[in-house]
């Protein structure tokens, strides 16, 4: 039985067959190397391969469904690989006795614009991110926040402004669930959860830069 | 309701959009129970472990300091509530995001720890459960693709069983294997329970059980042997 409509090319639906088997053969030149590898660090690069295969086999589908289920297994994905080598640095922390800083590099920068430009060029970055809105506008003022932070970093960070920045990302955030419960629940009021929703994600996506600078701090030894 | 799943009506469904919770006396027993689990959890206090010590007639306490302690509590919570999601969803990809969500949690609960072998143990667990992410996800797409829908009420309806439906669903079962750590990769998660701090690490073991059953029920809905 075919679910396919008569409106996609013979050529599209037969792509499908191909890409579950390339999906097959990437996933198998990733377990073949995790099961040659010994060292534990490359053990978990090759482990990303085979999540990789796990996206194909999503997207071989190519609707739009799959196309909105590619997001949270990409989620998934590098959630899983942030904690296990979370587990992985805190395990060798314990075997050698010493503890490491969360950014080992020191970010050394000497340049002029950092010192006269940052405050001009970090308003109009979040100025136009703030004109998008949504996820492009949340990157785009994203950068604004983090040049200033990595530019104000030369003369010194003050301490409390980045709880706050993590606290208002927080708030926000809760601002987007409550967009997308809006339209799920009261699907008549679309308009309020559209908006809340890309606003929301908008301020999100932005102070994600607090979360940088709450990792200058603790480089900072609460300056 | 009309609608009849594994032999037992369908109590009520919570509609949102097309996110469908659905309750069956079955599975709203487990979510109960998950829940009252839960709750016990956020109300417990940890243990003290205490380890005999090898060569002498010694003990040796075991504590478990107040910020770890914190931390612990809630990914267990957390925990608790991703497994009665898993129990109560209608749709096939949440599920696979609640399972995928209790493996992460999972690994959260034991990376606090300062034995050496316990977060060795919980890396290859680790490892295991983000490439069982590979079947988890390609069976609920092999069955998106075959089916044409991840809603389990509109796939009870179907009337046929196509192979790709029974590919996907045993991709399901390796997936969900690894991903909760049950039978063949038991020998981490196992490890991974002689970290102190007890009622938290129950909920690891309670969360795979319910996990699993829940499995069983979806993979025969989908395949409808009977």
């Amino acid at each position: 039985m075919i679910l396919v409509p008569d409106v996609v090319s013979p050529i599209v639906v037969g792509l499908y067959a191909p890409a579950i088997f390339v999906g097959i053969i990437v996933a198998l030149i990733g377990l073949f190397g995790i099961s040659v590898e010994k060292n534990d660090l490359h053990v978990l690069i090759l482990t990303d391969i085979v999540g990789i295969a796990m996206l194909v086999f999503v997207s071989a589908v190519g609707t739009d469904l799959a196309e909105s289920l590619i997001l949270p297994g990409l989620v998934v994905e590098l959630a899983e690989i942030l904690a296990i080598s979370e587990i992985l640095m805190s395990r060798e922390m314990r075997k050698s006795g010493k503890s490491v800083d969360l950014l080992p590099t020191p970010l050394h920068f000497d340049m002029e614009i950092l010192q006269t430009a940052p405050i001009f060029v970090a308003i109009i970055l979040i100025a136009y991110g703030a004109f998008l809105s949504g996820f492009t506008g949340g990157v785009i003022a994203g950068a604004g926040i983090l040049f200033y932070s990595l530019s104000i970093k030369v003369r010194g960070v003050p301490s409390g402004v980045w709880d706050g920045l993590a606290g208002v990302s927080g708030l926000a955030w809760c601002l987007w669930l409550v967009g997308f419960l809006v339209l799920f629940v009261f699907p008549q009021y679309w308009l309020l959860g559209l908006m809340l929703a890309a606003f929301g994600v908008f301020i999100k996506v932005a102070f994600k830069a607090g979360l940088i600078g709450i990792m200058n701090r603790e480089e900072f030894k609460k300056e | 309701m009309d609608i009849t799943i594994l032999g037992s009506q369908v109590i009520g469904i919570i509609p949102l959009g097309d996110i469908v919770f659905y309750f069956t006396p079955f599975n709203l027993f487990m979510f109960a129970s998950a829940l009252a689990f839960t709750a016990l959890i956020a109300i417990s206090k940890t243990e003290t472990q205490v380890e005999a010590e090898f060569g002498k007639l010694g003990d040796r306490a075991v504590k478990v300091a107040k910020e770890e302690f914190k931390i612990r509590r809630f990914l267990a919570v957390i925990c608790g509530l991703a497994t009665a999601g898993a129990m109560v969803t209608g749709d096939l990809f949440d599920f696979t995001l609640f399972v995928c969500l209790i493996g992460i949690v999972n690994i959260g609960i034991v990376g606090a720890v300062k034995q050496v072998d316990v977060l060795d143990a919980a890396f290859q667990y680790g490892l295991i459960a983000m490439m069982a992410s590979l079947p988890l996800f390609g069976g609920a797409a092999l069955i998106l693709a075959s089916t044409g829908t991840i809603s389990i009420l509109a796939i009870n309806s179907l009337t046929f069983t196509s192979p790709m439906m029974i590919l996907g669903t045993l991709l399901l079962f390796l997936g969900v294997a690894g991903e909760t750590g049950v039978a063949p990769f038991f020998a981490t998660k196992a490890e991974m329970f002689r970290t102190p701090g007890s009622p938290f690490l129950l909920i690891i073991h309670l969360s795979s059980l319910l996990v699993i059953v829940r499995l069983i029920e979806i993979i025969l809905i989908i395949n409808k042997p009977f």
